[in-house]
């Protein structure tokens, strides 16, 4: 992302700061979903420029955050009980566990290795045929695709090292359990990317408001003018502000290729609890793939930090400062809850960028 | 080089005839000078004032990179050391720890830019020491350097010597060893031209010392990048640091690395590039002795010292707000979903 | 959540392409935009083209705020 901030765009970039700066009116609370949002917003200064009448949640769009205790405690028994190669994405490896971290597991002789694409860990599997290895497959509609391009591509290789370790969510029913949280959504630009606007169509139909966002600081700034704006003429609205990246129909090569492999399936958000067909999973046809069913893991129940109130932080029903432990006993380097363990976490970014005082 | 081996065995470490050798085809060869000898200890003269004396140890994966090999890294890194206490690098010494099979023409090439990074900084390699590790004991070389210098008679720069009003300067853009370093391991599939920043800059820091003897730190922002020195400044000077985010230099390449992987240039090594703290007054003068110089032509004002904030780095956004720079921690790692 | 980066498309093959962000290129997925050619500006997310795009968002800022504000 470029910082700078050229001449023509301060005019529009002005207008929208003023726009947020000066309003005056009935509390507007603002949840910004995306967890790429939260680290852009702290990251860019921004919440220092909002008018004290309106608030922004960070809400539940971290997958590092919303990804149970469990899932840890399975891909650590897969790494050091099975034998197996863990391939994931660098956000995954300090998160604990409810004993160890995959981190600390690599300490303990696991092998853990960091990818930058699904596709890259298939490419491992198939270079390293001796080795089992299991892909962490997380993350919302924009990334559950590419989980999808590597199984598909691993069944072209016709290789029988690699299987999915899948906690695949999806956003909607994530949508409509926020609604009372907040008056207006910042909906998440690259899931949106991937769904096209139906889904936020269909929250305007219950009566919920938000904007599509784009993530530069120009970008996230007009949005939130245009939630200030259309907030006062009091009635829902749905403005897509991020229109460079983002169409009405979104990429329906990317749906058909997700439907092909998974289906919906009801899924655990830490914080949130178990929501109906909020996750997607792989269908029973590649089983195979399915680490949870080929390594016949037993079911997990993990354990949460005692204190730790993520849960609320992640529903925008506290602010990190209010949690016993934060800056104490959790902090970046030694994370309790998984709001301090990822860069995009609410608590991380209020600890990091903040005035904590 | 006249040696019989193609790889450097156990003998070359064993002190006979093989290890006599090595020294005399490949160290002596390479670090000539009188006070190079075949003695105990390397027998110097006495020096005037105040002298500072520091060591290293370098291990680094890949040995060779874009812009320099593991050789060439461990004369920057104790002369640039050096050169941040306003020492002028006199003597060093290497002492090298090799693996068993290491091909002789890689130690060859290594020792060989030792001697040419030493000459460019007017430093003598004086002593030395290899021993040789059974296969898997160590990962091909590692290598230690410890350096002397003297330090010039007016200088005194320190991590505790920042004051208020000072400007913040950095000798060149950010982040490119250890993102050259990144690449070289190609984990991730990148390609870019990045070459590593790694170089001798005494004469730089003499050049400026000498027209600006009251300079009043500098650091040389390796491991954990120019972020981490700058809290670390903060900290021992009892200071805050204000930045201005667009006036850091970074290659565009480097950027684009960084932005693809999720990492921030701020917290990635630099190899030959310091952190220069001066008298405001003195910001414009000390930036152009250093644009003119090689190795430094990209030094640009960063940001001051403020009274303010103590213990901290804040940042000043394109738009205008304030944020924190984040507090250096933990290993880096790629930041995708 | 969606870490993303806009590229310019260099080269095109069979399902994937190469990307340029400032200088640093990859290989990235090609198979959920269709139709991709050298020359077009994409974002990328774990390694594959989510969309194709305009590159500048200066455009964008003006004309929703020109809509806004009329």
């Amino acid at each position: 992302m470029t910082d700078s901030v050229s001449m023509e765009k301060k005019n529009a970039v002005e207008r929208a700061r003023e726009i947020i700066s000066d309003y005056h009116g009935p509390k507007l609370r603002i949840m910004e979903v995306c967890g790429t949002h939260t680290h852009e917003i702290f990251r860019q200064g921004i919440r220092s420029l909002l008018s004290e009448d309106i608030t922004l949640i960070s809400g539940p769009g971290c997958p590092v955050c919303v990804t149970p205790v469990s899932y840890i405690d399975e891909a650590v028994m897969l790494a050091l009980e099975k034998g197996c190669t863990i391939l994931t994405f660098g956000d995954l490896v300090r998160v604990p566990g409810s004993e160890k971290s995959l981190q600390t597991a690599r300490g303990e002789g696991a092998s853990v290795k960091v990818v930058y694409s699904p596709q890259d860990a298939e490419d491992y599997a198939r270079t390293h045929p001796e080795e089992e290895t299991v892909f962490l497959s997380v993350g919302f509609e924009t990334t559950t695709p590419s989980s999808c391009i590597a199984l598909k591509q691993a069944i072209s290789d016709g290789i029988s090292n690699f299987s999915l370790l899948c906690a695949n969510k999806t956003m909607p029913a994530a949508y409509r359990a926020m609604m009372a949280a907040t008056d207006a959504y910042l909906y998440p630009g690259h899931v949106c990317a991937i769904t096209g606007l139906s889904d936020c169509r269909q929250m305007l139909e219950l009566g919920m408001s938000g904007v599509v966002a784009g993530f530069t600081a120009p970008e996230l700034l007009t949005a939130l003018a245009v939630i200030v704006q259309k907030s006062k003429e009091g009635k829902p609205f749905l403005v897509n502000c991020y229109p460079r990246v983002v169409t009405e129909e979104g990429s329906p090569q990317a749906r058909a290729l997700v439907a092909e492999y998974m289906e919906p399936c009801d899924s655990m958000w830490r914080g949130i609890g178990l929501m109906a067909d909020s996750g997607m999973d792989l269908k029973e046809a590649y089983a195979a793939y399915d680490a949870r069913k080929k390594y016949a893991l037993p079911r997990i129940e993990g354990r949460e930090a005692k204190g730790c109130r993520c849960g609320e932080v992640l529903q925008g029903a506290c602010i990190p400062q209010e949690c016993p432990l934060f800056g104490k006993r959790c902090t970046p380097e030694h994370p309790v809850g998984a709001c301090m363990v990822s860069s995009e976490g609410a608590c991380s970014a209020f600890y990091l960028y903040q005035r904590r005082d | 080089m006249d040696l019989k081996t193609k790889t450097v065995t156990l003998a070359h470490g064993a002190g006979g005839k093989q290890t006599s050798e090595l020294i005399r085809e490949v160290f002596k060869a390479h670090f000539s000078n009188p006070y190079f000898t075949a003695d105990d200890a390397a027998v110097l003269p006495g020096t005037d004032g105040r002298i500072a004396m520091t060591t290293d140890g370098f291990i680094v994966s890949p040995r060779f990179f874009r812009g320099g090999n593991i050789g060439k890294l461990s004369i920057c890194g104790t002369v640039n050391d050096l050169a941040c206490m306003g020492a002028q690098p006199l003597y060093m010494t290497c002492a090298f720890v090799i693996e068993e099979g290491f091909p002789m023409d890689q130690l060859e090439q290594i020792v060989s830019s030792m001697e040419a990074t030493a000459k460019e900084a007017g430093v003598k390699i004086v002593a030395g020491d290899t021993k040789v590790a059974g296969k898997g004991q160590v990962d091909g070389v590692f290598i230690t350097t410890t350096g002397v210098g003297r330090i010039l008679d007016h200088a005194d720069p320190s991590g505790s010597h920042a004051k208020p009003g000072d400007s913040v300067l950095v000798t060149g853009d950010i982040g490119r060893h250890g993102c050259c370093i990144l690449l070289e391991r190609d984990e991730y599939g990148i390609e870019a031209q990045v070459e590593s920043d790694c170089a001798p800059l005494w004469n730089n820091v003499k050049a400026v010392l000498e027209q600006v003897p009251d300079v009043h730190v500098i650091r040389d922002a390796t491991r954990g990048g120019v972020g981490t020195v700058l809290y670390e400044i903060t900290e021992e000077s009892g200071v805050g640091i204000e930045l201005d985010r667009e006036a850091i230099p970074v290659a565009p390449s480097v950027r684009g690395v960084t932005d693809m992987l999720g990492l921030d240039p701020m917290y990635l090594a630099c190899e030959g590039t310091l952190v220069m703290i001066v008298p405001e007054e003195e910001t414009q003068k000390v930036l152009e002795i250093l644009r003119g110089m090689e190795h430094t032509q990209n030094a640009a004002l960063i940001g001051h010292v403020t009274e303010a904030e103590k213990g901290r780095v804040v940042m000043r956004t394109a738009i205008g707000t304030r944020t924190y720079l984040p507090q250096p921690g933990n290993e880096l790692l790629p930041r995708i979903c | 959540m969606c870490v993303g980066l806009s590229a310019r498309v260099v080269r095109v093959s069979e399902g994937s392409a190469l990307v340029d962000a400032s200088g640093a290129r990859r290989q990235v997925s090609a198979q959920l935009v269709p139709d991709l050619e050298p020359g077009d500006y994409v974002m990328v997310h774990a390694g594959a083209a989510i969309a194709k795009i305009t590159e500048d968002d200066t455009k964008q800022a003006d004309d929703l705020m020109e809509e806004l504000l009329v």
